[in-house]
């Protein structure tokens, strides 16, 4: 196997997997959206004299109002991660069909058609590193503020308690979806990073190209 | 192939499907062009001499000449080249 043809599958399988914990990711994230729009709802609608029920209205619409944006987020999340994810797969598999001795020309095929894939997806990149760091920092807010029994805010200060029942596992989990969507932000900026290179590359290599087409004399 | 090529990807593609002769529609069906634009780089790739035209009964056909070659090849290495030359995506 030559090295090109290593490093070319070696990055196509990575960015594959960071691709599909993405969906997997998004997906749980509209789920915990639609779950937290639904608390927020009923307790706003429950009776307040029931005991032990959390009940702090205005907390509770900043929740449903956060669980919205995350909602959002998540979809717009899922719409862009599969668009890449598509052609992703396609590649991937061709890239797998192919044996260690494939040819230089079906190799080339393959990084013009990634190249093809990332110039097409290249906005749709920017937006995903953008999403996935809003979309983190929503879930982090969201994570707290859900776990919130009490919440006074005087002029000298505020005073909050905790409800310990329902923050560790709402913590966890916001936690680690937080944690995955500033993890893929991370990645998505460094796989944009090193194929924006390659693009500036083919750039200064057209020059060779146009020379020997004999445009440069036109 | 579909999606934003370069001009010089797309002559490239075209050299490679007609290593062996190729009709104008199986190339632009190939190369994913409409019929104006693929007619315009048929003419320019004929005309730079890396295309021939082969006439069998009433077809025609494209066919890439010993020249195309030598921009099939730099194509190439210029292209995997580009991961020697930039850091590589790593988790």
């Amino acid at each position: 196997m030559t090295p090109v043809l290593s490093q070319f599958r070696t990055e196509i399988r990575q960015f594959f997997l960071v691709s599909l914990l993405n969906l997997v990711f998004a997906a749980i994230a509209i789920a915990i959206g639609v779950q937290y729009m639904v608390t927020a709802i009923l307790s706003q609608t429950i009776d307040p004299f029931i005991p032990g029920f959390p009940m702090i209205p205005g907390l509770r619409i900043f929740t449903g109002a956060i669980a919205m944006i995350c909602f959002g987020l998540g979809i717009r999340w899922i719409l862009s991660t599969v668009r890449i994810f598509e052609g992703i797969v396609t590649i991937k598999d061709d890239l797998e069909k192919a044996s260690d001795t494939i040819t230089d020309e079906r190799l080339t095929c393959l990084i013009v058609r990634m190249l093809a894939h990332y110039r097409d997806n290249r906005k749709t990149i920017r937006t995903m590193i953008l999403v996935c760091t809003l979309g983190g920092g929503c879930f982090f807010v969201l994570g707290i503020a859900n776990s919130l029994k009490v919440l006074s805010i005087s002029s000298g200060g505020f005073a909050f308690t905790l409800d310990n029942l329902l923050l560790i596992p709402a913590m966890l989990l916001t936690l680690g979806i937080a944690l995955a969507s500033l993890l893929s932000s991370y990645y998505f900026s460094k796989f944009a990073k090193v194929w924006d290179r390659r693009l500036h590359e083919i750039d200064a290599s057209e020059c060779a190209l146009k020379k020997t087409l004999g445009l440069d004399e036109q | 192939m579909s999606g934003r090529r370069t001009v010089y990807e797309i002559y490239w593609e075209i050299l490679v499907y007609c290593k062996s002769p190729r009709s104008f529609t199986g190339i632009i069906n190939r190369c994913d062009l409409n019929s104006k634009t693929g007619q315009e780089y048929l003419e320019f790739l004929v005309a730079k001499g890396y295309l021939s035209l082969v006439t069998e009964g009433e077809k025609t056909r494209y066919h890439a000449t010993p020249a195309a070659a030598e921009y099939i090849g730099l194509f190439s290495s210029l292209y995997q080249k580009l991961f020697d030359a930039t850091p590589e995506f790593k988790l």
